[in-house]
């Protein structure tokens, strides 16, 4: 069974960012850099049922990205992925998710994976679309934010996560995808001998030109901090007026206290 | 020349940071106030590969190298230095010296359990009246059959109240001087090895600093490190590779408290703005990082020279130096930038500030790595 889980490499989101000199972006100086933690979760489950699987299965993470991003694969490989493909593309942040998510289908339709993982978004651009769309362009079954995974007899049993507090549970033949949520489990830490072990696994590297026969569909226009707000509210005096007026404007500027 | 750190060994970092954000950072000031590292913390450290970071893993050990070691050290020892020193201490001045100087028997029968923190690990040179001046030890051995007998009592051995595995120095003919001491390998749950005392101290109150006395110790003539009179050049040896460790160890606390000064400086605000913007707080913020950027170089370079199996005698010695310096200052100016708060337990500058002074002192003080490097300028 062929196992892929894709991963992007996020700034660290306690960074200062300012907006690159386009102005269309976050500049990159002294920020530092992460796996999105959604797609932290997709590789901690995908080295779970590849546990799961013992060697009938193996385990591919692949990101898109500088060269930086093979630090992601490393630690993803340290944590139980057994080869890594980096896409090298040194400006991805000026693809659009529709040529990012067709990047990656492109090289998993020569790789026939019977079950791909995702995060079910990156927390620097937000968009969500990645997952999906590869499903839809390589007619997979998909499920997004997934809370609970288990796999057994051929069949995914995902728990996704619904508005209001409700979750569901859906079945899926494979092929498949699913994207995760915070929630689906504690990943592990890559211990050091494991990460000595990772040095010696494979790393293939593609350049994106390779993948790449899609053109953008969006393009971001700018990037730019919000104007600041006035100040927050600073109520001084006793603990029973303090509670009254708390209560008063969280009855009025919020929904928190309506039913 | 490359300033920046491999890939690998950057993830290298990230993981022991995300570990030490998680499991060590939370419970930092319990260790300090109750005198202790948690057993299940120093198994978790244990299954992390943190405590045989350098050693092949035919022996147990996660298979990197020196560099990797001094940042677990230094990662680990931004959240709490009690358990920085647990770490230097096993891996540097236990495990290093039966690698470096045991058989390939010894390496078989004592590093596995003691890399993957099975068993903790300590260095048993100092003794009352023998410090500094570590050749004038007075513990002593004989040898009855196969077996050597030690006598004496030793001080200050850091991780000693985990009665694990010991590398003890011992003297067969005080006569003799540097000569007539022996290094052997001791399990210190053998009979006559008794604990007379865990220190209670200024700071890493979490680690254990123990009094033992030996009793007519059997260990077997099989547990002798090295040559009989060789002692003396494995404890130089052992203390040599430690300095790196004792360096990244002050490197972290002061790189803990740095952190929680810079960020601080700008929440708290006084006279209207924060006091960041005052230029007495930016000298301090300035000097603090030099100080820190400077030990950093050093203690990499250390660490790096003896990846390289070159001569790192210099450089462990001045990135000690440099580092428990850094870290006692930094510590303090912290502190100060803390104000009236930085005083309080909450605040947890002023509890590195108590961990910061006793790297300026143990693993050769300052003024041994002073003569050190004097002596090496002038030969």
């Amino acid at each position: 069974m062929k196992l892929l889980v894709c991963v992007k490499q996020v700034p660290d989101l306690e960074s200062r960012f300012k907006p690159d000199p386009s102005g269309q972006w976050y500049s990159e100086t002294d920020l530092a850099f992460r796996i999105n933690e959604y797609d932290d979760y997709a590789v901690e489950q995908a080295v779970r049922l590849r546990e799961q699987l013992g060697d009938a299965a193996e385990l591919t993470v692949l990101s898109v990205g500088p060269d930086r991003v093979v630090e992601v694969l490393k630690k993803a490989l340290a944590m139980g992925c057994d080869r890594a493909v980096h896409v090298q593309d040194p400006a991805p942040h000026l693809k659009d998710p529709w040529q990012i998510a067709s990047i990656i289908a492109a090289y998993a339709r020569s790789q026939q994976y019977d079950l791909i993982f995702t995060g079910f978004q990156s927390q620097d651009r937000g968009s969500a679309q990645i997952g999906p769309t590869i499903a839809e362009l390589l007619g997979y079954a998909c499920t997004t934010t997934l809370v609970g995974f288990s796999f057994a007899d051929g069949v995914v049993t995902a728990t996704r996560e619904l508005e209001g507090g409700l979750k569901g549970v859906v079945k899926m033949k494979l092929p498949a995808l699913v994207t995760c949520q915070l929630g689906l489990n504690v990943p592990r830490y890559p211990t050091l001998p494991n990460i000595m072990k990772a040095k010696k696994k494979e790393l293939e590297t593609v350049p994106v030109a390779n993948l790449l026969q899609e053109e953008t569909r969006i393009a971001t226009e700018s990037f730019y901090a919000p104007e600041k707000k006035g100040g927050g509210m600073v109520l001084e005096g006793d603990v029973t007026e303090l509670v009254n007026r708390v209560y008063a404007i969280l009855k009025e500027k919020t929904p928190a206290l309506r039913q | 020349m490359d300033f920046e750190l491999s890939q690998d060994h950057k993830v290298l970092r990230d993981s022991v940071r995300d570990f030490v954000e998680k499991e060590i950072k939370p419970i930092a000031r319990k260790i300090d106030e109750e005198h202790m590292i948690p057993d299940a913390l120093v198994a978790k450290m244990g299954e992390m590969g943190l405590l045989g970071s350098y050693f092949p893993d035919e022996y147990g050990g996660a298979g990197l190298d020196m560099l990797s070691y001094a940042i677990v050290v230094e990662e680990v020892s931004k959240a709490c230095g009690s358990s920085g020193v647990l770490i230097s201490a096993h891996t540097s001045l236990c495990c290093g010296p039966i690698y470096t100087f045991g058989s390939e028997e010894q390496k078989k029968k004592w590093l596995p359990d003691l890399n993957t923190g099975k068993i903790l690990g300590c260095f048993l040179l100092t003794e009352p009246e023998a410090g500094s001046d570590a050749g004038s030890l007075t513990t002593s051995y004989r040898k009855e059959g196969d077996e050597y007998v030690i006598n004496g009592s030793k001080i200050f051995i850091t991780n000693g109240g985990y009665r694990g595995t010991g590398v003890i120095f011992a003297t067969s003919d005080r006569s003799l001087k540097h000569k007539g001491i022996s290094a052997f390998i001791v399990d210190l749950k053998s009979p006559g090895v008794e604990i007379l005392r865990n220190e209670n101290k200024m700071g890493i109150r979490g680690s254990y600093t123990t009094a033992f006395a030996f009793d007519g110790v059997r260990v077997p003539a099989e547990n002798l490190l090295g040559k009989e009179g060789e002692g003396f050049k494995i404890a130089m040896d052992t203390l040599n590779g430690g300095r790196i460790g004792i360096a990244a160890q002050a490197l972290g606390i002061a790189e803990g408290a740095f952190e929680r000064a810079l960020a601080y400086s700008r929440e708290r605000k006084q006279f209207g703005h924060p006091i960041c913007e005052n230029q007495a707080i930016q000298f301090k913020l300035a000097d603090m990082y030099a100080k820190i950027e400077t030990s950093k170089l050093m203690t990499y370079k250390a660490a790096c020279l003896k990846d390289q199996k070159k001569s790192y005698t210099m450089e462990s010695a001045l990135c000690k130096m440099l580092a428990s310096e850094a870290a006692t200052y930094v510590t303090k100016e912290a502190l100060q930038i803390h104000g009236g708060y930085g005083f309080i337990c909450d605040y947890e500058v002023e509890r590195m500030y108590r961990d910061a002074k006793i790297t300026e002192i143990y693993e050769g003080t300052n003024e041994v790595q002073r003569v050190i490097i004097s002596k090496m300028l002038l030969q």
